[in-house]
């Protein structure tokens, strides 16, 4: 039987290993965070409200993270997709990885059918790796000197701000304000923001999917969910101003999200037709 | 001057704890499609595992550094280190991050974002993990009748959409200035290029999104209400 080599009790035992590397990585960070947030002063009740809020913003996407853990099993068995999406892991990339790692061994059907050759496993298990590990590779050469260049320009902002501001009230009297790299620093979070957050939105609007996959291009059901979840958090937050609700703050989001995708079932369930139409196929 | 000198050790001490980490968790990484291979005694030859990777590798390891690059400034030191290990970037860990400064109201290059986006990450990271983990080993017979019945099915297929919507909603109001011209542009990209894929949307959105920006912010279109 193929389940044999892909389900056995050992190779649960390495991936258990392996699992408890990251999350132990996870929680040493955490720890350090929160002890120096809570040097730096910063409100215990806002390190809390980062931890719940983010817990529960997480939830539902790791449960479509753990679909997509499904989604491989059939063709690898639970343990590699499991590595693979506990440790850098990442939708998109992993099911187009495991699809060519294993035609390159040979296996046509894809991650559709189980993987009975013991070397196409381990030659998958390999490519997978290899082909996410990248970033680790770089990481620690280029991450420290990238930070510290943002930081840089945030600092050099403040002290360009100090240094002007006695020329402020000639500049103003004058009607030119100066505009100098330094202050669009502030900026370029925000902006750097917009152009991740605007990918998925205007996606979810206008992107297309596959033809022969239901629900994963633009259409009825992407769109409400979008809208629903826009319109959702924008309430919740205009409530929780006007009544000084602090403690709905934090799930604000999560709410608005887990609320639109209550909304999609709603919508699927009583009306599929028109759910399922999707205008870019 | 004393509090910069905190700061700065601070950040260097991240830094020497990330890089610490990283490599372990590549030491680890790469010991696990070993370790399978001595478990079951077989080496996959190499001549077909080099045709694998050569479909894989240009494009991931490219696509690596560009992610590094941008996602840096946007992740925060130690955000940085423990995203790139843990994965699920774009579409979990940055949302989270962001979210949490929002909420906590600091900025993404102050040391407060640092420690907010931090712990946002980290608790995004375990709770992944474990939801992963209870999933694959405790309900693994039963999870994909549950993803994939009729009744819920739906709703895990419109993750994106109902999170960044989620996320979006506030972001957007609060910035509409700089959100006009790259939500246009990513719309128009879309009109004739529909299959692009968010993920690689990204970045011809994030590069309008910052140039536009720049514009605005030198006509001092900027100036006046945008929050920072």
């Amino acid at each position: 039987m193929p389940e044999d080599f892909r389900s056995s009790i050992v190779l649960y035992l390495i991936a258990g290993a392996v699992i408890l590397f990251v999350l132990g990585q996870s929680v040493f960070f955490l720890v350090k965070s929160w002890k120096h947030g809570k040097e730096l002063g910063i409100d215990k009740s806002k390190l809390k409200n980062a931890i719940t809020s983010s817990a529960l913003f997480t939830l539902p996407s790791a449960l479509s993270v753990l679909a997509t853990v499904i989604a491989l099993a059939p063709a690898l068995g639970l343990v590699i997709p499991w590595v693979r999406l506990s440790v850098i892991g990442n939708i998109t990339y992993e099911t187009f990885a495991a699809t060519e790692a294993l035609k390159a061994f040979g296996v046509e059907t894809g991650i559709t059918e189980a993987v009975t050759s013991k070397e196409a496993f381990a030659g998958v298990a390999w490519i997978m790796t290899l082909g996410i590990c990248f970033s680790l590779v770089i990481l620690p050469f280029v991450a420290k000197p990238l930070h510290k260049k943002f930081l840089n320009a945030g600092k050099k902002k403040n002290a360009d701000e100090n240094a002007s501001t006695e020329e402020t009230a000639e500049a103003s009297t004058n009607g030119k304000k100066k505009r100098g790299f330094a202050g669009f620093v502030d900026y370029v979070t925000p902006a750097l923001f917009i152009g991740l957050i605007g990918a998925f939105v205007t996606n979810s609007i206008l992107g297309s999917g596959k033809a022969d996959v239901n629900l994963d291009g633009a259409g009825v059901l992407s769109v409400i969910t979008l809208a629903t979840a826009i319109v959702v958090s924008i309430l919740l937050e205009l409530l929780s101003r006007k009544l000084r609700l602090t403690w709905l703050e934090p799930f604000v989001m999560p709410l608005g999200m887990i609320a639109a995708m209550a909304v999609a079932i709603v919508v699927y369930n009583v009306a599929p037709e028109i759910a399922l139409i999707e205008w870019r196929g | 001057m004393a509090k910069n000198k905190k700061q700065k050790s601070y950040y260097d001490k991240v830094h020497g704890w990330g890089r610490v980490s990283t490599i372990s968790a590549l030491c680890v990484l790469l010991m696990f499609p070993a370790a399978i291979c001595l478990y079951l005694g077989v080496f996959p030859d190499l001549s077909l595992l080099f045709k694998g990777l050569l479909k894989v590798l240009p494009l991931y390891w490219a696509m690596a550094v560009v992610e590094v690059i941008f996602y840096t400034p946007m992740l925060g030191a130690g955000g940085t280190y423990l995203s790139f290990v843990t994965g699920n970037i774009v579409n979990l860990k940055l949302p989270c991050a962001i979210s949490a400064m929002e909420n906590a109201k600091v900025k993404a290059n102050s040391e407060e974002g640092e420690v907010i986006s931090t712990i946002a990450i980290a608790t995004s990271s375990i709770v992944t993990t474990i939801v992963l983990a209870i999933g694959v080993i405790a309900f693994a017979p039963f999870l994909q009748s549950f993803t994939e019945s009729p009744l819920l099915m739906p709703a895990f297929k419109q993750v994106i959409p109902a999170l960044f919507g989620a996320l979006g909603a506030g972001y957007f109001l609060k910035h509409w200035k700089l959100s006009v011209v790259p939500i246009f542009v990513m719309l128009l990209i879309l009109v004739f290029v529909s299959d692009i894929g968010a993920s690689t949307l990204i970045f011809p959105g994030i590069i309008v999104s910052v140039l536009a920006t720049f514009v605005m912010y030198k006509v001092g279109f900027l100036d006046k209400k945008e929050s920072k």
